[in-house]
Order: C-alpha cells, then structure tokens, then sequence
C-alpha cells in the first residue's frame, strides 16, 4: 500500500432531523483500493456511501477525495459527481433510454462529448461488462443481472476515479449475482478505486483491501479482512459476521 | 345578418354589433360604483347560485341513477346491451355540451313541467337533463374503472360464501368500488358545476346568465360582475372539493388505499 | 387477453371479423370527414378553382336525385340533399375550431410543462403554479372567455401583424382564452405523470453528474410526458368539445355556424345531429390520433397496454 491518502474520511457525523445516523466516522482509502462497508441494515452504510457523492449531506467532519475538501459548501457537486461514479441497489437506469442512450448521457451531456463520441464511449463500456450484444434493448427488456452490468458501465463512461457500489446485488435473484460480481472482480483487477457497500462476504473477503465494520451508524471495527473475518477484535463484529455466515 | 337566432347567441351578436364592449383600459380594481351595482344587485345573483346549485346536484343525482348502472353494464354486462351503453356512452362524451343541451331544448324538445305548486320550465328540464345524461356518460366511465379494480377474487370469495353472483356484486364489490370512485366523482362533480353555466345557450338564468344581463344593462360594469361570479363559482368548487376530501377520509378504508 | 391468441370458437370468429368490418368502416368514414374538410378549405383558399366558393362540393340536387332512386333511403333523399347543401358553411366554421383547438392545445403545452416542474420542484414558485391552476380550474371556462372578451376587451388589444389573420380579431381572444384555461389543465395531467417518475430517476441522473434542471429535462420529462399521454388525452378532446364555446363570444367557428343556420331555416334538429357527428368526427380522430402516438413513443419491455 503506498498511503496516498487518496480518500479520508475523518470524523464524518450525519443527522436526520434529530436522529444521529453516523456517529464520527473515520476510514482512509488510497488509490487503486478496494474498501467494503459492512454492517447490519440501517447501520448507516448506504448513508455513508452516499455523503461520499453529496447524494447525503453530512453535517460534520471532512472528507478529501485527492486532497479536496468534499464537504465543502462551494464545491459544485456535479463537478464532483462527474468524477465518482456510483451503481445503485435498485439499477436506477433511465427507464427512457437504451442501453447504449444509459450509458451515453452522462458522455454526452456532462462531459459534452459529440453524440457520435459519447455512442462510441457507451459502446465500449458495454462491450466491457459483457454487454456487446444488448446495445439497444431498453431496461425493461433486460434481466436484472444486464441492468445492473448496464448500471456499472453508465459509472464507468464518465471515467470516475472512484466508483461506489451500493449493494449492487442486493436486488438480484441469486442465479444472476454472479455476473455482476464477475465484472466487479474484473474492475478489481484493472486497478480501479472501489468503495462496496456489500452483503456478499466472499467477494469482500476476495478483494477487499480493507473491511470497514458499521453498526449504529458507528465503525466498529476495520482492518484487512482476514483479521477481520478470522480474528475480529469486537465481539459485535464476531457475531454479525457469525450471522451472515449462518445465512450463506 | 341572421334573421333570429338561437336564444343565448341572438344576444351575444346584437351585443357585438352594437356597442364593442367597454372600451379603453379598464381598471383591475373596478369602478366604486360599479361594485356597488354588483352589490346592489346581489340578491339577484344570489337567485342565481341557487339555481347553479340546484342545477348541479339534480344533474349529479341523475347521472348516478343512470351512470351507475351503465358502469356495471360495462363490468359485468355483454352482448347487445352493453354494445347500446357503450355506443351512447361514445356519443355523449363526443360531443360538446351546448350542443347537447340545444338538442335537448329544441329537438328533444321537452315541455314544461307542472307540478301543481311549482312549475319547471323547459329550460331547466333540458338543462338538468343534458348535463345529467352527459354525466351519466362520465360516471359510467368512474364506476366501470372502480368496479373492474376491484380484484377477481373479492368475488370468489363472495360466491364462496353462498352469495350468488348479484349479492356477491352488490354486498362485496360495490361498497368497495365507490370508495374507490370518490377522486373520480370529485372530479366530475366539479365539472357538472363548472357547466351548469354553458345552459347560458338555452337562455336558463343561472348565474353566468344573470351575470350577463347585469352587465348587460350597465356596461360599465362588466369585469366587476364577471370578476364577482367568477369568485362566487370558484367558492363553490373549492368548498365541493374539500367536502368530497373530508368524504374521501371518511369513508375509507381503514389502512387502506383512500383511493 | 384473448386479443394475443387466435379464436377459438365460430362465435368468437365471428365477433372477430364483426370488429374488422367495423374498423374499417370506421376508418372509411374517417377517410371520408377529412377528405371532405381538407378539399372544401383547399377550395376556399384557392378561390373556388373546384366549385365556386360558398359551393357544395357535390351538387345537392344531383345527391338528392340519386338517393330518392334508391329504396329504402328515398324518403331521408331530401334531408340529405340539405346536409350536402350546408356543408359549405360547416366546414368553414370546423376550420376556425381545428385552429383554435390546435394553437391553444400546443400553446397551453409550452406553458403547461413550465407549470407543472414548478409545480413539483419549486418552492416560492410552487405556491403560483398551484394558485394559477387552482384558480382556472375553479371557475368556468365561459366564465374566463367573458373576462377577457367582454371584461378586458382583449379584442382591441391584437397587434396589427395579428390583426388581418382571421376574419374577426376576437378569434385572437379566444385562443388566448383556451390556452390560459388548457394550460391549467394539462399541467395537472403533467404534473400528476412527473411525480409518477421513480425517485431513484433524478437520483442516478444527479449520480453522474447532470445538474437538477438537466435532471428534469433529460431524465424526468422524457419518462413523465410519456407517462401523462392518455390523460393529455383527455383535455385534447374537452378543448375540441369546449372550443365551441368560443361562439359565445361571437368566434364564427362550427357552433356558430350550425346555430347561425338553423336560425334561419329552423331545421334544428337535423342540423345539430349534423354538427354533433362533426365535433364527435373531430373528438374520434383525436383520441385514435393519440393512441398510435402512445405506441409510438411507448418504452420497449414496459406495459403501457392500457385498459380497453
């Protein structure tokens, strides 16, 4: 690990309305890292991925993304956003558009790519989920497996240098979690920065370069997931993971 | 020129061949006096709002007595009647309503009724008549929308039981259709008022008729009677509308959809 | 559901070709409304070069001849020969309500949408969309046209290059009229299909980076007009309806004419059954019109299949 710092997230703390939802969070990523958040549902994960893009606001602490003050109130978040991609639980792909017109928007309409461009960038980034052959089928007419792989090649165009996943697989019936998180392992290899908001343990224990443990909206725990998975510290750690396991 | 026209349009075109209607700017608040002649002649208007108001609700009930059946024959009907209710239902919500109500007047042609201590004229007879079959059409449209919502199995359910196929309608799916078609009603409801002032054609004197002959007579006051009308039917909507909410909330079902 | 599969039953085969044949009567009968409007405007705005302007197309005296020979229909041969006669003027005054409804409808669209987005995302500005659509619907349309024609006098008010357009200026006012009161309605319709769109929508088009109103316009517009197309619908067709109460404040448009002629020849009955078919004829198009235009721009894989 060379410690670039490339991601901190120091002290981060979220209210909704009078309801503490993340309590001091702190984790560093560097570059090319993969990072997955675990915890309990409403443990405060999806909420802290989310602080990361400004899709939630959080209230206190700092959170630098190569050295930028992301928190920072005259920071324009589509500036931001451009740069970190993110893939959602339920797709959230535009219900409008093709596969090719998902993917193409963002080039086209953000970085203002000509439309020829942007197609050819949106082909590419099918072609690299697996998707060569689903150009110009519309989501409906996709399985959740394809619109999740369409979602990851939408983050993808903009070329972002951190992407986040929020439960990407959650949605999916079990037979088609393995393509996406074939692709995701893909990305892993190429070296791209990832923070995963999870449930599938074995994916985080393959690629994880370090596991951070949220319940209560609070990190329990974080470390390299072999010590996290083999000799948790926190006895809360042990018996989450204890329980997922059982689930599995 | 025309040598005699159909009431309401006689009127309109002898007041654009005449004088143009007020000239020069008018001014948004009116004229001191010309609101007083508006006051002055509230009582006259307010004749008016009780035939808007009398109109409405005689349309509204007429067009559920006639509506509500024309839905079911939708729903659960077949063959040649549901074709003649689908075919009249076509007509009616086709074709605009002063014509409707002119058909109704001249052609229909329908008399004036005695009831021995008050009489209706014709007028309000093809009046309640053309807004009320023309209703008939739109609820149908509501309540065959609300029954064929409600799901197959609440009739199973109540055949299973032991009703036969009109109770099971009648005890199972009806009570929950019309809840479902008060947003429905509310809206037509509304529409019945708003229209009550097209029979302004056949020369019926509502409210927009009795607003017409009032400035009619004084010129000058034109935009404060309309403006003060205008007011009076906005009132009527509004309080309608909340009445059928509080309805709404009233009659659902607990936990349920109000919808 | 049964429409997918092939009948079964002669019955069913037989309710099958009924429903074709009368399909394409249907289609005939509309075939034959707007050959008869497009050739007698063609005809009036190049002068008369097919029949003198003010003509039937066909003479009445010859349909009336032809229609008595055959029996049967003989006795309806004169009525008929009257309509042929009358067609002139009703097809003038249907000119005036297809302009009118069009220009308002497409109008009141371009207002529409604006209120509709303020409707729904705006805040200080929610408060006057909300006022102006509470307060247009609230009252009737007859209501607002007396406003602007007699009220305001909006008539005097048409801009010189406006002026010589149609025959009468007070034309002007009642598109004004229809577009402000349609406006109103079709931003309900709008904005009730808007908020229909998923909230995670507006959330992945902020993902990548669009702006809010980008947001609106490329993710939440495309999806929500498609979505509002079969209540559209609907104002499409009450504007067409309600453009006839444009003659009350003297718009010579196909009320106006009927009600013209049958003050003159005291043929009501036959000539309001005449204009009723015409404004049905207009009302029938329309919504087929929207129908092929919903499938049209329908989303591949999702059910927009509506009730029948």
């Amino acid at each position: 690990m060379s410690d670039d710092g490339f991601l901190r997230v120091a002290d981060v703390s979220k209210w909704y309305g009078d309801e503490q939802v993340l309590h001091d969070v702190s984790f560093e990523m560097d570059r090319g890292d993969v990072t997955v958040l675990i915890g309990p549902s409403g443990s405060g994960k999806s909420t802290m991925l989310r602080c990361v893009n400004r899709l939630a606001e959080a209230q206190e602490g700092s959170i630098l993304l190569d050295g930028e003050e992301v928190l920072s109130p005259d920071l324009d978040v589509n500036d931001l956003r451009r740069e970190v991609g993110m893939v959602f639980q339920g797709f959230n792909l535009f219900a409008h558009l093709t596969a090719v017109g998902n993917v193409a928007l963002g080039p086209r309409r953000v970085l203002g790519l000509s439309e020829a461009a942007a197609r050819e960038r949106a082909e590419a980034q099918l072609e690299r989920v697996g998707l060569g052959d689903q150009f110009d089928s519309y989501p409906a007419e996709l399985s959740g497996g394809q619109q999740q792989r369409v979602g990851i090649a939408r983050a993808l165009a903009m070329e972002p240098k951190l992407l986040l996943f929020d439960e990407p697989t959650s949605a999916l019936d079990p037979e088609l979690i393995g393509e996406v998180l074939e692709v995701m392992h893909g990305l892993v290899d190429e070296g791209m920065t990832m923070l995963v908001v999870t449930h599938e343990m074995s994916f985080a224990r393959e690629v994880a370069d370090e596991i951070v443990f949220l319940d209560d909206g609070r990190v329990v725990e974080r470390g390299p997931p072999d010590q996290l998975f083999e000799r948790p510290e926190r006895e809360r750690t042990g018996r989450f993971l204890e329980r997922i396991a059982s689930h599995d | 020129m025309a040598a005699g026209w159909t009431v309401a349009l006689a009127a309109v075109e002898s007041a654009a061949a005449g004088a143009p209607p007020i000239g020069g700017a008018p001014a948004i608040i009116g004229d001191a006096a010309d609101w007083e002649f508006v006051f002055r002649n509230a009582d006259y208007l307010g004749v008016g709002v009780l035939l808007t108001v009398g109109l409405t609700v005689a349309s509204i009930l007429l067009g559920f007595v006639v509506g509500f059946p024309a839905g079911a024959v939708e729903v659960y009907g077949g063959g040649y009647l549901k074709r003649a209710v689908n075919a009249a239902g076509v007509v009616l919500r086709g074709t605009p309503i002063v014509v409707i109500l002119i058909v109704m007047y001249f052609v229909v042609g329908v008399p004036q009724i005695n009831l021995g201590v008050v009489s209706i004229s014709s007028a309000v007879t093809a009046g309640i008549l053309g807004l009320g079959l023309r209703s008939a059409a739109y609820q149908s449209q509501i309540f065959r929308a609300s029954l064929a919502s409600v799901d197959a199995g609440q009739l199973e359910a109540g055949r299973s039981i032991g009703l036969s196929r009109l109770e099971a309608v009648r005890y199972v799916v009806v009570p929950q259709a019309l809840r479902r078609s008060i947003p429905g009603f509310q809206n037509e409801f509304t529409i019945v008022l708003k229209d009550t002032s097209i029979v302004f054609a056949i020369g019926l004197a509502e409210l927009l008729t009795r607003g017409y002959d009032l400035f009619s007579e004084r010129t000058t006051a034109v935009l404060e009677v309309i403006l003060f009308i205008s007011a009076i039917y906005f009132v009527l909507t509004f309080t309608t509308n909340r009445a059928l909410d509080y309805l709404g909330d009233y009659y659902a079902i607990p936990e349920g959809e109000s919808a | 559901m049964a429409g997918a599969t092939r009948p079964a039953t002669v019955r069913e085969r037989v309710a099958d070709s009924d429903r074709s044949v009368g399909r394409l009567l249907l289609v005939a009968a509309g075939a034959l409304f707007w050959g008869w409007l497009v050739v007698s405007w063609v005809n009036r705005w190049l002068g008369g070069v097919l029949v003198p302007v003010g003509d039937p197309l066909v003479p009445p005296g010859a349909v009336e001849a032809t229609l008595a020979a055959i029996p049967g229909i003989a006795a309806y041969a004169a009525d008929a020969a009257f309509v042929v006669e009358l067609s002139p003027e009703i097809a003038r005054g249907t000119w005036l309500t297809v302009v009118i409804t069009a220009a308002s409808l497409v109008v009141g669209f371009f207002i529409a949408v604006p209120l509709a987005v303020t409707r729904v995302y705006g805040r200080f500005s929610a408060w006057v969309s909300l006022a102006y659509t509470e307060l247009l619907r609230g009252t009737p349309l007859l209501a607002q046209l007396f406003v602007l024609h007699y009220g305001l006098n909006l008539g005097s008010y048409v801009p010189d290059t406006l002026s010589g357009v149609f025959a009468r200026n007070v034309v002007w006012v009642a598109i004004v009229g229809f577009t402000l009161n349609g406006a109103a309605y079709q931003a309900e319709y709008i904005r009730g299909a808007i908020e229909s769109v998923e909230e995670g929508q507006i959330t992945a088009g902020r993902a990548i980076g669009l702006s809010k109103l980008e947001t609106i316009y490329y993710v939440v517009l495309p999806q929500g007009l498609r979505y509002a197309i079969p209540s559209w619908t609907n104002e499409f067709v009450y504007l067409i309806k309600y453009s006839s109460l444009a003659a009350f404040i003297t718009v010579p448009e196909l009320y106006y004419r009927a009600d013209q002629i049958a003050s003159e020849t005291f043929r009501y009955t036959l000539i309001f059954i005449v204009t009723g078919v015409t404004y049905l004829a207009l009302v029938l198009t329309a919504s087929k019109l929207m129908e092929r235009v919903e499938s049209r721009v329908s989303i591949p894989g999702l059910g927009v299949d509506r009730e029948r």
